[in-house]
Parts: structure tokens; sequence; C-alpha cells
């Protein structure tokens, strides 16, 4: 799939907002496009779309950062067409793993026949966002080098 | 700096400085290369090339030791010691540049010019030990040597430099006495227990004997065996791998060079990262976030390059701790390499090694 920039950029921004690493971590982990490409293939380009202007709009309408959480909160995480896609943008971000959404959704909004539960890519497992939340490394990837378990797991400020 | 003939001891201390220097240099170059590689494409390229990253490993933690052997003192962390890319290996003339760049023919070609043999070799002759110094503006990689007439000349192959390096280390081993030339402490080698699978074995150099051990060892990982394109352990030579990218094809037994008859060797250059060509960090906007991690990468390099040194400085022990660092210093690469340059769309950034531009963060 063919990467729209500016849209790409909006998916970045709202995953910033999701997950709490900047959108050089983000990028950083070289599948930022993969997980926009998966979210815009699985939910559709019309929901996807409706997802990045709700997005979009609540950044024009917020003043500063706590309303602009609020809203996102409101908005998006609480409403029952965007709160799931979110939900699991956030489960991707973090593991590296679609999961199915929830039946009810399925029902009143798939689209596609692509929605199972499924690891993004090859590297997704290595790059979830989950290990360096930890402080630790994915196992079996990202070797830290022998004898660094010696060392106390060192918690990168987020 | 311009090296002499090898009369003294502060000579070898010299030569070794530089070969220590050498071999450092070419991996910011070859790493770089590797790490602009997408996620999952190239990956027998990749492996191509890390095997000889990590020889290059191997060959400067030698020349350490061997400098250690004659009581010398490695110094990793002295102002310049990194080059300034793009550069000449390690402090050359003017028509040869080692570059940070992005996976590509162009870049395999430059790899070539780094690990290209003495061109006696290529014509099937086995060049007699320092004869084939020569006036000439073939690419130079290697220092300026200044003869005992003041006639200015070029090593013509990083094996021939170390050549050079076993005739005077050989030379004052008899002038000397060899017991009173290797009276470095024992204590300050790198010896297998501190060197894990790094692309052959360490050496531990106590004597003339495994001092020139090292020094064959490091040529012909580099260059081959008299000639062939496989040393005498057997092993494919650092420019006959880096010919199978470019001939997209592997090397078998027997093969003769240029005429690879292995399998084919898939590469796909369009998936690779198209990042800023020897990056410096005024390349990057002063308030971006690649600016800052550009900036924690030197730092973190600088860090890295005292703990090594303070391991080749009598503390062995402290190696293997200081390698797990690598592993963040790669984690730290990629994440700069994926991310585009604010403002340049497509240009992405890359670390740019310029260790003498940031502070020490703590002292080892």
């Amino acid at each position: 799939m063919d990467i729209n920039l500016i849209e790409f950029q909006f998916f970045l921004k709202l995953s910033e907002k999701l997950t709490a690493f900047t959108s050089f971590q983000l990028q950083g982990t070289g599948v930022a496009e993969a997980y926009y490409s998966t979210v815009k293939n699985v939910v559709g380009v019309t929901i996807f779309q409706e997802l990045i202007d709700t997005f979009n709009k609540i950044q024009t309408d917020s003043d500063d950062e706590t309303s602009l959480d609020k809203e996102i909160r409101h908005r998006i995480l609480s409403n029952s067409k965007l709160g799931p896609v979110a939900r699991n943008i956030i489960k991707m971000w973090f593991v590296g793993t679609w999961y199915q959404l929830p039946n009810y959704w399925l029902e009143k909004y798939g689209v596609s026949n692509s929605d199972s539960t499924f690891v993004v890519s090859e590297n997704a497992y290595k790059e979830g966002l989950l290990w360096p939340t930890i402080g630790a490394h994915p196992m079996g990837a990202k070797a830290p080098g022998y004898g660094t378990w010696e060392d106390p797991p060192k918690i990168p400020t987020v | 700096m311009t090296l002499r003939e090898i009369n003294d001891v502060e000579d070898l201390y010299e030569y070794l400085y530089a070969a220590i220097q050498l071999e450092h240099a070419t991996i910011p170059p070859y790493i770089t290369s590797m790490y602009t590689m997408k996620p999952n494409s190239n990956l027998e390229a990749y492996n191509v090339i890390r095997v000889i990253v990590v020889e290059e490993m191997l060959h400067l933690t030698l020349a350490a030791n061997v400098l250690n052997a004659i009581g010398g003192a490695p110094n990793l962390i002295k102002e310049g010691f990194v080059p300034e890319f793009p550069t000449y290996l390690p402090n050359g003339e003017e028509d040869f540049e080692v570059n940070i760049e992005s996976f590509s023919p162009k870049t395999i070609d430059n790899f070539l010019m780094i690990e290209r043999p003495a061109r006696e070799y290529q014509d099937g002759h086995v060049p007699k030990q320092f004869t084939s110094f020569k006036n000439t503006s073939r690419k130079r990689i290697l220092p300026t040597y200044i003869s005992a007439e003041g006639e200015e000349k070029h090593f013509y192959s990083i094996g021939e430099f170390y050549a050079f390096i076993g005739e005077g280390l050989t030379k004052l081993s008899l002038k000397l006495g060899e017991e009173e030339f290797f009276k470095g402490d024992p204590e300050r080698q790198i010896t297998p227990e501190y060197y894990y699978s790094g692309g052959g074995e360490i050496i531990p150099v106590t004597n003339l004997e495994s001092a020139l051990e090292a020094i064959r060892l490091i040529s012909e990982q580099g260059e081959g065996f008299e000639g062939a394109i496989y040393d005498n352990e057997g092993e494919l030579s650092h420019y006959y791998r880096f010919e199978q990218i470019k001939l997209g094809r592997y090397y078998l037994a027997g093969d003769t060079a240029g005429n690879p008859k292995g399998k084919e060797l898939t590469i796909d250059w369009d998936a690779v990262y198209n990042i800023k060509t020897n990056p410096k960090m005024e390349d990057y906007p002063e308030e971006s976030e690649l600016y800052e991690a550009n900036v924690k990468f030197n730092t973190y390099y600088k860090n890295f390059l005292a703990k090594i040194n303070d391991a080749f400085n009598g503390n062995p022990q402290n190696l293997i701790p200081a390698i797990g660092e690598m592993f963040v210093l790669k984690n730290m690469a990629y994440e700069l390499i994926h991310n585009p340059i604010p403002g340049k769309e497509g240009v992405y950034g890359a670390p740019t090694f310029e260790v003498d531009k940031v502070p020490e963060i703590s002292k080892v």
C-alpha cells in the first residue's frame, strides 16, 4: 500500500498520544509504515479516515495537552466505532500483534475479511514498545550481549 | 601522522596506533551500510558484511595485544582517533575517500577499495616484503611513509602495512633481545576468556612468534594468503567477501578471483533507507529529536571507546560488559536511520560518529 505522507504523519501524531512514545521513537522501530498500512487495510479507508479526521479536529479544538487528552478519551476511546480501533493501535504498537476486533464491532462496522489476530511482520515482535517500557529485550531477538543479564534492567525515560 | 622506517620501539608504537585506528575506521562505514538495509531485506548481504566487521574487531584487539606486548599503551580516546568522514584511512592522501553512506553498489566499490589486495598479488606474483613501495598515485588508504632517504612513499595495501610491522617486530626483537623487547605485562593481554565468538581466535601476544602469528592472522583475513582468495585457515578474505555482493554470487572453495561459482546471492538495492552521506551534527535541525538522538549516540560511542580502552589498558575483564554496549549502540543507530531528517523528506538520519564534538558522559 502506498503511504499517503500527510495521513501517515497524522497516524504518527495519533500514535504518539496513544502510546506516550515520541514520533521519533515510533519511526525508529522501522515498523510504523507497516502499522499504518495494517490499520488502513483492516478497518477500511472510510473508518481510518474518520479516525484521522476526528483526531485532527480534536487537535484543532484543544487549547492544551489536558483538554487534548480528555477529548481523545471522550471522542475516540469512548466512541463505539473508533474506540476499539484506537485500542487495537495501542496493542499493536506494544506487542506487534493486530488483534481481531470485537464481534459487535465486526457486525456493525466490519468491512474486511483480513481482520483476524496476526503478528504484523517479522520485526513487529522485536520492535514492540513493551520491551523498552519494561527495560528488557525481546527474548530470542535483539540480544544484549553475553553476561549482560548480570546488570539490572535499564528503564529508559519515556 | 607520518610513519618512518621502524628503528626503535617508539616507531612501532606509532605503527600499531595507526593499525588500531585503521581497523576501527572501517567499522562505522561497514556497520552503517548494514543498518541502512530495510528490516528483513538483504539478509545475505547483511551477513556477508557482518562477518567482516566482526573480524575487524578481532584485528583491532590483536593489534592492541601486540602493542601491549612490547610495552605500549593502546589509545582509543585520543582526539582524532575516530576519523571525520569522508576520510582517508587512517590519514592518507587526497585521492581516496571512505564514506559513511547507504548500502549501494557504489558503497560496495568503496569497501572493495579498502580491502583491495596488492596489485602484485593480483598479477599472480607474491611480492617480496617491502619491495612494493611505490611512488604512486594509486588510491592511498594507508599512512604516508617517509623513507630513510626522506622520500615520501605509500603503502600499497593493508597487508603490506602489516608485513612492514611484522618486519619491524622481527628486527627489533633481534636487536634488543626477545625478552627485553616483549617486556609488556602479560596481564594486559586480551585472552580468550575475555573475547568470545569474534571472528576467530584471539591470540595473546608474549613473544615474537605470537606477535607474528597475530599479524599474519590480520593480513590473511584481510587479503588472503599469498594471493589466493582464501586464507591459510580456508576462510575467504575480505576483498572477495565483498566481491560476492558486487557479483551477486557466493565463492566456493577452489574458485579463482573474479569467478565465483557458488549459489546466487540475492540483493534488493532498493530496500534501503537513503541516508545523508557522511552526515554531520549540523545536518540535523538543532531542536529535533534526531539531533538529540545523534548527540546521544556520539556520547555513548565515545564512552564505549573509553571502556574498550580501559579493557586494553590493564583491565581485560572489563571487555565483556563493554561489548554489551555495542548492542545498545546498534539499536540507537537503527532508530536514527529509520527517521527522516526533518524538512528533507526521503533522506534519513544516521549516526555521525563525531565523538570529538561531545563530552564524555562518565569516567570508566
